[in-house]
Formats: structure tokens, C-alpha cells, sequence
């Protein structure tokens, strides 16, 4: 540890830290841990030991050139790779200290805690008012009256109220690109989840809906764990708390979203973030 | 230069050939569809459809024809779309690298080619043999199995097309999959899927052969599904083959009045399905 | 931190929660796969019909019964062979002249024609698939084989008739009934299903191919017949598979204009019968077992000549997928 280091840094927990891992620790517990996971396209390994903390409350940004695995990643946290066949993984997820990896679970169970929000805006062929209330339908019998309330809290948390609240009954296909995606991230939050993924929920938009997600995203942290994962530097460097740069399926670096994009450890971190390649 | 030149020429021979092939195919829908409306408008009249057909030399109309090719293609379709749409659902859904999904498709498209008069004898067979009579049933039957592929292949289609991210978005919300399956792909390709039955009602309301087997006909009225049914194509044959005018006058009637409906049938999903955005 | 309000109560509703599967995923399954099962089991069941109707007549009967060539209901002596050979008659006619026509269609569509006209266009020709068999049959009685019998075939007579060899191939009355009418019908009616095809194929050739042919200075006809037929042989034969398949198969049309006589001629203008027409025309007449036995024995090799050739079609669609997938 350099000596600037140690003089910032508080004092180190009890957990034992695994390559790639930081040695600070924040004041909310460790939501997600990620330990020695791999994953296999088939014959093709995607993904070699990764093991990263994801703090409760925090924005945590995964940064990379394509196909280094972060999206892989994404997607091993909530076992969506699952719905297709040839697609293996392995290693443990700790959410709450229990392995969602493990055979056994109720898988449906585990999804609801853990929400998606996908790079292309994907609303339902339904009006507004069901896509919302789709899952939580699935997870809830309730009266007609709280299910509508429900829906309007999500749409709030969402910031997409204002815009929607007098069309509810139309299609969610009829909303622009940007509010496409604030219903999905509206969709997603309807559960109650107690994290969210991110797969580059803003790389189809256009900057002001960009922008705005930016916005929605800092407000719901206080709220959940998120995890992002962006090609966009920039944006991975305003939003986040915590940054993990991936490269050809390793983790490379995981630090303070600060210290990764001032005084980055390894070469090929700097590399990637100065444009040296990408 | 003489080279290019015969190249020029022989591409004008090979543009006016081709022009005069669409000519020809399109010349014949003209003279078929034409001789239909010139000799069927003139036996159209109400009496079509409030009298059943006569025996030769009277007059008559094609009443009881005409209720039964409709209740054995409503029973036919009423039999026919749920076992293609779930069929075709397996294999959109459940079937990408089974090998029974293979065989499935494989025997689809057999079937879906196969001649028609071969399924009347086979309803025949498992149907009329053992019930000892021809039926409305057995006709409804064998229409439906000639459906069945049809809506199988454009379910299956319909299905493939809707995205995978939207499947992805209702799995990562935690829905089970057949919740997925019927709640969201189903309403995604809602449009596509109605358009592949009506092309397959409108494929079975022209079907002689199976119904030659197995509802027969019946000079009279009845609505009574175990005995044979009187239906528009057979009566079509029985009166065109004969030597008798006014039968012959009632064949073309009964034969615009077939192609009519398909016509309408066909135009109207196609529209259907430019309408909903469909065809790109 | 405390917590806000509006997350106390989602708090609640997590704790609230119950699980979203149950038995409907397994339910569900079962219930498409029995239905997709279902289409086998429709085929196994045409199939085994067909061989267990057939069976006395073959028994009887044996091998002979292909190369038979009679078919005499009174003496119960049945023979194949004069339905079998108009059938593959009547197809061949149908393939000689669809096939070219079908590929001057689908070559003026995909290339020629201008792009406002392609889309009616390809609907009317498709419309030829959508009339019904018993349509062009009534037709083809009234209008096409008068037709025939008064121009067309006193003409190829005239012609043809005289060249030795050739002759005997359109000797005979002109009586516009018989197996040419009946070869001519089924050209029109399978058009549009090998257009179809040759369109869906030609369509797939990438237009980097076309385009750097065009560079080089290819002409249309030289384009399509160097570049774009080599690479979508394996598909433009499968069309052509299928056009035949339905041919084969055709019922109402054919027993109009075909005559119905169990006869085998040399030449294409006399009446003659096949097996789809014997069946259409004779299975509910057919009084003993041994009659009806025979024709259903017809309706078997019929349905193995036309599963050979739809899955010869399919094999080579099939391939052609393939290859453009991999070439792409």
C-alpha cells in the first residue's frame, strides 16, 4: 500500500480480501459478494475469477472494452443467462450471505429481489399501468385500489409520474425512447427489489434522457444497490461510488470510483482510461 | 463490341420472356376470376340462400351447402387453432436444440403439403369406418388437420419473432415461464398469429377432397353433426359434373361464393397484417 | 440513516411476498408438447391407415399391382399402373411449362420490375395459390378444355402430329378433355408456389454479390444466370421439389379435366386417370372390400411418391438456410 494510502484509509474489516478486492470498507455492509465466479459460452470462457464486493446503498460502475465480460457478469448476478442453453457458471454470489448460484432455489424468488434494466428499452405490448403492475401481480394479491397506488409510486421513483399520469391506459409502446427506459426502470422497482443491475440502461438514448437517467439513478441509490455497467467513462466516473475494470474476462482493478480515475494501479486500468485503447 | 451486343440483345430476350411469364400467370387470375364472375353473377339471387338444393330440374338454392361448410369450418377451427397454436408454441418456445422439435418441423411440413384426399381417407378410416356413417364430424375433422399445419408454421414464425429481450425482461422480473410465454410473447405476436388463421380458414374453405369422405353430402337440410352435411365444394362437383343446366347454374353460383369469401379472407389478413405493421 | 417513508412500507411488502412459481411452469410444458406430439402421431396415423387399408389388396395382388394395367371392378382385377402413370404424366407437363413461368415470375419480381409494382404484383400471383382446386377444376371443364379442344389442340396435331416419333405423342381426336388439359392446369396452379420460392431464394443472395457483378459490368440475365442461380441452386431445386409435391397430389382440378379412364396412352390429348382422381371419383362408388382396398393401396403409393419428394424439398430448403447462414 502506498503511503497516501494508508494515511486516508480507515481501518481495514474483518473480511478477507480476495485478489482484485479493495481494501476500504464503507460505512453500508457487503450487499453481493462476488467470489472465484467463471462462465463458460459453451467451450468458451468468458469470464476467470472474479471476485468483487457490491456495497449496500452504492453505485457500483463496471467499465471494460468490448467483450471483456462485464455485461456476462451482469447477468450471472440475477441467473438470467440461464434462459438459454450452453451457459454455465461458476463460483458463489453471496446476496445477504446466502449463494445464489446454489442449486435448489426458488429462482423466481431470487429474481424479485434482484431487478433488471436492459440496454434496449423493452416495454410490454400493454398499457403503462400493466407493464407496471405485471410483476407485481406476480408476487402480490392486492385490491385494485393499492395495486394503482403501487403503480403510482413506482412511476414517481422513476420520474416519469408527471408524464404518464393521464395516459396510464395506453400502451407503453407509445412512449419516446427515454421514457421507455424510466418505465423499465419503473417496472423494475415496482417489486421492491433490493438491487439493481444496470446493462447500459442509457447507451440507446439520446444525452438529455441520458441525463436524466443519470439523475434517477443517484436519487435510487440511497434506496438500493446498484450495479452498473456502462462503456461510457464518463458517465461511469460521474455516477459511481465504486469502479471494477474488466479486461478479456478479469477483473482487473476494483477501487473507489475517485482513485481508479486519478491514481489507477495497474497499467492496463490507466491504458483503458487515457484511450490508450478501448 | 459484338460480344456486348449479343449480351444487350440477350438480355432483352431474357427481360421479355420474363415479362411475358407475370403476363401469363397474371392472365389466367384475370380469366379464371372472370369467367367465375361472369357465369356465378348470374345465378346469384336470395333464393341461394333460403332454399337447399333442389333435385335436377327445379329450382333451388344451395342453402343447406352453405350452412354446412359454415359449422364444419367453425368446428374445424374451433379444433384446429389451439392444437396448432400450442403446437407451434413447443416448438417456438421449448424445442431450439431438441431433436424432437427437428421431427416436429419435419413432419409439419410433410403434412402441410401432403395431398388432402389422403387425409379424407385417413379421417375416413378412424372416423367414419368404426362409427359406421358419414358425419359432419368426420368432415370438421379432417378440415381441422389440414389447418393444423398451416397455423402451426405461422405460430411458430410469429413467435420466433418477438425478442428475446422482451422474454428476458418478464424472466428477470421473476416470472415463471409459461406466465412469460402467455402473458407477453403471446401478446407480442397477437396480430401475426390471428393472420396465420385466417389464412388457414381461408385454405380449408376450398377443400373437396377430404369432405368427399367423409361428410359426403346432403340433398337436404340438416344440423344434425352425426349424419353427412351438405357443403358447398362436393355440391359444387356433384352439380358441375352433371348434365343438368340449372345445376350446372347453381355449381357457379356456389363456386363464386366460395372463391369470394377467400379472396376476402386472403386480402383481409394481408391487410390485417400491413395494418398492425407486420410486413416490412 | 433513517429510513424514508415510503420505503418502510416496501419494507412491508417485501416481507409479504410469495413465491411466483407453483405447478403452472411443468403444466404448461407438458400441455404444448402434447400437441406438438400430436402432429406426429396425425402423420403415424395417416400412414398407418393407409398401410392397413392397403394390406389385402397388395396381399392379393403383390408387386404385380404397380405394373398392372388394368382395372376391371367386375372381374376385381386392379392395377396401378394406369393412375401411377398419369399422375407422373400429368406432373411432368406441370413442371415443364410452371417451371420456366414460374421462374420468369420470380425473376421479374425480384429484379425487373419496378419497386412500386413488386408488392401487388407477388399478391396476385400468390392469390393463384389461394383458388381453390375445385375452382380451376369447374374452369378448366367449362372454359379451358373447350378451349383446347377447339384451337389448341387441332394446332398441335397439325404440327406435331406429323413428325414421326413426336407423333404419337399428340395423335388423336381432339377431345380437350384428357391428360394434357390436365397437365396445363396443374402448371397453373403450382406457378406460384415454385415462384414463391425461387423469389424467397433469389431474394437471399447478398447484394454485395450482385453488386460487384454489376460493377464488372454484368448484365441482369447474366447476373441471375452466373451469380445468383450457382448460389441458390440447392434451393431453387427444392422449390421446384415442392411445386411437384403439390402437383403429384392435386385432386379436384385434375378429375375434371382428365377424362377418367383407366388407360394408358402414348399420346397427351386422350383421356386417362390419376391416382387421385380414381380415388375422388371412385372411393364411395367402390362396393367390395377388394375395390376399395385397391384404391386405398393407390392413395398409399401416392402418399410415399409425394413424402419422397416434400422431403426432398425440405432437405434441400434445409440446406440452402444453411448455407446462407454460413456464408453470410
Amino acid at each position: 500500500m502506498s503511503a497516501s494510502l494508508a494515511t486516508t484509509t480507515p481501518p481495514r474489516s474483518d473480511t478477507p480480501t480476495l485478489p482484485g478486492e479493495s481494501a476500504t470498507v464503507s460505512p453500508f455492509p457487503v450487499k453481493v459478494q462476488i467470489r472465484n465466479v467463471g462462465f463458460h459460452y459453451g467451450k468458451f470462457q468468458a469470464l476467470k475469477n472474479v471476485s468483487l464486493p457490491l456495497y449496500d446503498r452504492h453505485v457500483t460502475a463496471f467499465i471494460g472494452p468490448s467483450g471483456c465480460g462485464k455485461s456476462t457478469l451482469l447477468r450471472i448476478l440475477n441467473r438470467i443467462y440461464e434462459l438459454y442453453p450452453n451457459q454455465t457458471a461458476s463460483g458463489e454470489v453471496l446476496v445477504d450471505g446466502i449463494d445464489i448460484l446454489a442449486p435448489g432455489l426458488d429462482l423466481n424468488l431470487v429474481r424479485s429481489k434482484i431487478g433488471m434494466v436492459f440496454q434496449k428499452p423493452t416495454p410490454f405490448p400493454m398499457s403503462i399501468h400493466d407493464n407496471i403492475a405485471f410483476g407485481i401481480k406476480l408476487y402480490e394479491r392486492l385490491p385494485k385500489s393499492e395495486l394503482d397506488d403501487r403503480v403510482e409510486q413506482a412511476l414517481r421513483r422513476a420520474a416519469l409520474w408527471d408524464e404518464v399520469k393521464d395516459k396510464l391506459r395506453q400502451s407503453g409502446l407509445g412512449l419516446s425512447g427515454g421514457q421507455q427506459q424510466r418505465l423499465c426502470i419503473a417496472r423494475a422497482i415496482a417489486v421492491e427489489p433490493e438491487i439493481l443491475l444496470l446493462d447500459e440502461p442509457a447507451s440507446a438514448l439520446d444525452p438529455i434522457s441520458t441525463q436524466r437517467i443519470e439523475e434517477l439513478i443517484a436519487e435510487l441509490k440511497s434506496d438500493y444497490c446498484i450495479a452498473i455497467v456502462t462503456h461510457n467513462m464518463q458517465q461511469a466516473a460521474r455516477s459511481s461510488d465504486y469502479t471494477a475494470f474488466m479486461y478479456l474476462g478479469e477483473l482487473v482493478e476494483f477501487d473507489e470510483t475517485e482513485r481508479i480515475f486519478t491514481h489507477p494501479r495497474e497499467k492496463r486500468t490507466e491504458d483503458y482510461i487515457t484511450g490508450r485503447f478501448g | 463490341m459484338q460480344l456486348y451486343t449479343s449480351r444487350r440483345l440477350s438480355n432483352y430476350l431474357i427481360v421479355a420472356l420474363s415479362l411475358g411469364a407475370t403476363a401469363f400467370g397474371l392472365l389466367f387470375l384475370v380469366f379464371v376470376l372472370g369467367t367465375l364472375l361472369v357465369n356465378g353473377v348470374g345465378a346469384l339471387s336470395p333464393t341461394l340462400f333460403t332454399q337447399t338444393t333442389p333435385p335436377p330440374g327445379s329450382a333451388g338454392g344451395l342453402m343447406n351447402a352453405i350452412f354446412g361448410s359454415l359449422a364444419m369450418t367453425v368446428i374445424a377451427t374451433l379444433v384446429g387453432t389451439p392444437t396448432g397454436i400450442l403446437a407451434g408454441t413447443f416448438l417456438a418456445e421449448y424445442a431450439h436444440n431438441s431433436r424432437l422439435g427437428e421431427v416436429v418441423r419435419f413432419v409439419n411440413d410433410i403434412l402441410l403439403s401432403a395431398p388432402s384426399i389422403i387425409i379424407g381417407l385417413f379421417v375416413y378410416s378412424i372416423l367414419v369406418v368404426p362409427m359406421g356413417h358419414f358425419s359432419a364430424w368426420a368432415g370438421a375433422v379432417a378440415l381441422a388437420i389440414i389447418m393444423i399445419p398451416v397455423i402451426v408454421r405461422t405460430t411458430e414464425d410469429m413467435l420466433s419473432l418477438v425478442p428475446n429481450e422482451l422474454r428476458e425482461a418478464a424472466a428477470a422480473l421473476g416470472a415463471p415461464k409459461w406466465k412469460i410465454v402467455v402473458t407477453v410473447t403471446y401478446r407480442s405476436a397477437v396480430q401475426g398469429m390471428l393472420t396465420g388463421v385466417l389464412l388457414a380458414v381461408a385454405r380449408i374453405s376450398g377443400e373437396t377432397a377430404p369432405l368427399l369422405f367423409t361428410a359426403l353430402n346432403n340433398q337436404f337440410f340438416s344440423s344434425d353433426l352425426n349424419r353427412p352435411m351438405a357443403n358447398l365444394p362436393v355440391v359444387i362437383f356433384q352439380f358441375a359434373m352433371s348434365p343438368y343446366a340449372d345445376w350446372q347454374a347453381l355449381a357457379w353460383a356456389g363456386a363464386l361464393l366460395i372463391t369470394a369469401a377467400i379472396l376476402v379472407l386472403n386480402i383481409g389478413a394481408r391487410l390485417f397484417a400491413s395494418w398492425s405493421g407486420l410486413e416490412k | 440513516m433513517a429510513a424514508k417513508p415510503e420505503m418502510v412500507a416496501v419494507t412491508a411488502a417485501r416481507a409479504r411476498r410469495r413465491p411466483a412459481g407453483g405447478p403452472g411452469d411443468a403444466v404448461f410444458h407438458g400441455l404444448t408438447m402434447f400437441f406438438a406430439v400430436l402432429v406426429l402421431l396425425i402423420l403415424g396415423g395417416v400412414i398407418a391407415s393407409l398401410v392397413s387399408g392397403a394390406l389385402p389388396a397388395l396381399r392379393q395382388f403383390g408387386f404385380g399391382f404397380i405394373v398392372n394395367g388394368a382395372w376391371n371392378p367386375v372381374t376385381e382385377n386392379f392395377g396401378a399402373l394406369a393412375p401411377i402413370y398419369g399422375t407422373l404424366v400429368t406432373s411432368l407437363i406441370a413442371m415443364l411449362i410452371g417451371i420456366p413461368v414460374a421462374f420468369g415470375v420470380a425473376l421479374f419480381i425480384t429484379e425487373l420490375c419496378p419497386k412500386w409494382l413488386k408488392r401487388p404484383l407477388g399478391t396476385m400471383i400468390e392469390l393463384l395459390a389461394a383458388i381453390p382446386s375445385i375452382i380451376y377444376g369447374i374452369w378448366g371443364l367449362f372454359v379451358l378444355a373447350p378451349f383446347i379442344q377447339e384451337y389448341v389442340e387441332p394446332a398441335l396435331i397439325a404440327t406435331f402430329g406429323r413428325i414421326p416419333g413426336l407423333g404419337i405423342l399428340f395423335a388423336g381426336p381432339p377431345l380437350g378433355i384428357g391428360v394434357l388439359t390436365a397437365g396445363f392446369i396443374l402448371a397453373i396452379m403450382v406457378l406460384p408456389f415454385i415462384a414463391a420460392v425461387m423469389r424467397d431464394v433469389f431474394e437471399t443472395v447478398p447484394p454485395m454479390l450482385k453488386e460487384s457483378a454489376y460493377g464488372l459490368g454484368a448484365i441482369t440475365a447474366e447476373i441471375v444466370w452466373r451469380v445468383v442461380l450457382p448460389y441458390a441452386r440447392v434451393g431453387v431445386v427444392g422449390g421446384i421439389l415442392l411445386g411437384l409435391g403439390r402437383a403429384l397430389g392435386e385432386t379436384m382440378a385434375v378429375t375434371f379435366v382428365i377424362g377418367n379412364s383407366h388407360h394408358i396412352h402414348a399420346s397427351i390429348l386422350q383421356p386417362g386417370t390419376t391416382i387421385s382422381a380414381a380415388l375422388a371419383n371412385e372411393f364411395t362408388e367402390a362396393v367390395s372390400d377388394l375395390y376399395q382396398s385397391s384404391l386405398i393401396a393407390l392413395g398409399f403409393i401416392l402418399f410415399v411418391i409425394t413424402f419422397i419428394v416434400l422431403a426432398a424439398a425440405k432437405l434441400m430448403l434445409l440446406r440452402l438456410q444453411k448455407g446462407a447462414g454460413a456464408t453470410a
